[in-house]
């Protein structure tokens, strides 16, 4: 990155400079909060005012397009099924994930590096890969096409990339506190439990988040590892509705109402929590 | 000090998981990919390597691997341009940076499948936003390009993925530029360094691991990328639009009329896998020279 001045041409004034930064970053900016409202606008129309006047603001909300695709389209069941497997499964991988990252960031043992090295590597494993070894082994497991055996893989595929930035969290604690705790006579499960774990909390937060988030947009998996229609999640549901206009005409509104009842969820939480889940990003850096 | 009972119970569910799940399915892949099979324990026929082999005639499949390189290459180049840009305007005093920072990430919280219909609506022809617009100003002739047509829709579908990729890279490179700290360059200004001098001995050394690390996660996200082109593409997806992973898919799983061949459909994927750490490690060797000239 250059610094500061040298993008833009070195004799403006400086008032001109905020003005085309503000022009350029703004215009980017207001480009994704467009896109949320047209989304929304459009998913209250009729498919017929959707066409004839894409830019209008519907005063009069055909609301009936929700309810068409949240229970013709079975929207409501897809919810359903994608807030459970995603809450199971952040919460299995946060049980699994936070002890091994706290004794691999404050254990001293002789294979600790590499079983963290080893951890690490999983971030890089593509998942495309593991397609078609993934549905053999739910076949054999007899897990295949339950939503039991797509929660498990979204626990095992998601484990690096939480216990490395959950490592990073622990070690950026102090050590004193553990230290006393241990002179007052604290066993070392205690410590974990008493000491670290609450200090750890803002980090856990962060990561359960950030992979609530991941895995309520998760696609690909779901799609190798679930036939059903009964078992879909809500991306899968939003699939099969974009599948299925092919058939049945365009009902773009419809769809529109599904992508606005997909991304509500992600988009509230980040409203709240954009600024934790920025930095839980760039701290992992990788997802 | 920590009992090593404790060590071991605090690290096995994680392990377990792990091994199971991702670790011996990556393993496994290597394996089936020197059979044919298609399905799950009947029917199953060494062929060694076949399967690469064909792979090399496979016309489908260089054409994946054409589109790939065109998301790779002209993808990443509008990815970090705009990534960069960003990271520069935001950093030059201007107001709001947070704000923007995280209006430009949004997308990035939005699922990839719902983000394309949208993008389908942009690209539609005739009816769609954008033949709207070309209309409204009076480009009659644009407005009647087919941007779905598919010697085009490679890049309609590109559009898109840059747009939710440049709010993901922008929040990473803009972190590695906030890491440098200011009295050095506060510093350097006062022994009377200029800009040129401050960028070439100041930033880029500084922000040369934040570029390494992203270049290395977009080269790996370009070479597996799935999700987006494959949602925009819709139900019989053109091949045009056909990335090594959607053409995985497809052999192995097909679309409504399943094709089922696992062994040349893992044999893709590992081919893919292999793509990726060689252009990674090309990566790295070629920015670690780089790094030891200056």
């Amino acid at each position: 990155m250059k610094s500061r001045k040298s993008i833009l041409p070195r004799r403006w004034p400086r008032r001109w400079k905020n003005a085309a930064s503000y022009i350029i970053v703004g215009g980017w900016s207001g480009f994704s909060l467009f896109f949320v409202l047209w989304v929304v606008f459009a998913s209250l129309k009729s498919t017929r005012k959707l066409f004839s006047k894409p830019w209008s603001i519907p005063y009069d909300p055909a609301f009936g397009n929700y309810v068409k695709t949240w229970v013709s389209s079975r929207f409501g069941d897809y919810f359903l099924n994608s807030l459970l497997v995603v809450s199971l499964s952040v919460l299995v991988l946060l049980i699994v994930s936070t002890p091994a990252a706290y004794v691999l960031s404050r254990g001293k043992f002789r294979s600790r590096q590499v079983i963290s090295s080893f951890l690490v590597f999983g971030m890089g494993v593509p998942i495309p890969l593991l397609f078609v070894p993934l549905a053999v082994i739910m076949a054999k497991l007899g897990l295949a096409d339950t939503l039991i055996g797509l929660g498990l893989v979204y626990v095992a595929v998601s484990i690096p990339f939480t216990v490395f930035v959950l490592q990073g969290f622990f070690s950026s604690l102090p050590s004193e506190l553990e230290s006393a705790a241990r002179i007052d006579g604290c066993k070392d499960w205690q410590i974990f439990w008493h000491v670290m774990l609450p200090l750890a909390k803002p980090g856990i937060l962060t990561v359960a988040i950030l992979n609530f988030v991941g895995l309520w947009n998760e696609f690909q998996l779901a799609l190798v590892l679930i036939d059903s229609p009964e078992n879909r999640t809500l991306s899968l549901g939003m699939y099969s509705l974009i599948t299925s206009m092919k058939y049945s005409g365009g009902d773009w509104a419809g769809l529109f109402a599904g992508v606005t009842i997909v991304m509500i969820p992600t988009i509230a939480l980040f409203l709240f929590l954009s600024d934790r889940m920025i930095s839980g990003i760039t701290m992992g850096g990788v997802k | 000090m920590m009992r090593r009972r404790m060590i071991l119970v605090f690290l096995m569910p994680a392990l377990t998981l792990y091994l199971c799940f991702l670790v011996f399915p990556a393993i496994q892949a290597f394996y089936l990919s020197l059979f044919e099979t298609s399905g799950f324990g009947d029917n199953v026929k060494w062929v060694g390597l076949r399967n690469y082999s064909r792979l090399l005639t496979d016309h489908i499949f260089w054409l994946s691997v054409g589109n790939m390189l065109v998301i790779l290459l002209a993808g990443g180049a509008a990815v970090f341009g705009f990534a960069f840009l960003f990271t520069v305007l935001l950093n030059s005093g201007i107001w709001g940076k947070k704000l923007f920072r995280a209006m430009i990430f949004m997308p990035n919280v939005i699922a990839a499948i719902a983000i394309t219909t949208f993008w389908s609506f942009v690209f539609m022809p005739r009816y769609g936003l954008l033949t709207n617009i070309l209309k409204f100003v009076g480009l009659e002739d644009l407005a009647k390009m087919a941007w779905t047509a598919p010697e085009n829709i490679i890049w309609a579908m590109l559009v898109g993925l840059v747009w939710i990729s440049t709010g993901f890279f922008t929040i990473l490179i803009l972190s590695g530029a906030d890491k440098i700290p200011i009295d050095m360059v506060e510093a350097a200004r006062l022994e009377g360094a200029n800009n040129r001098q401050i960028f070439r001995l100041i930033t880029l050394p500084m922000m040369w691991d934040v570029l390494l690390i992203t270049l290395v996660l977009w080269v790996v996200q370009a070479i597996t990328v799935f999700e987006f082109p494959y949602a925009f593409g819709g139900p019989e997806i053109n091949q045009n639009l056909y990335t090594p992973s959607i053409y995985l898919y497809i052999m192995g799983f097909g679309q409504r009329d399943p094709i089922y061949q696992l062994g040349y459909a893992t044999a893709i994927g590992v081919t893919m896998f292999l793509m990726m750490v060689i252009s990674v490690t090309v990566l790295r060797l070629l920015l670690r020279r780089d790094q030891v000239e200056y």
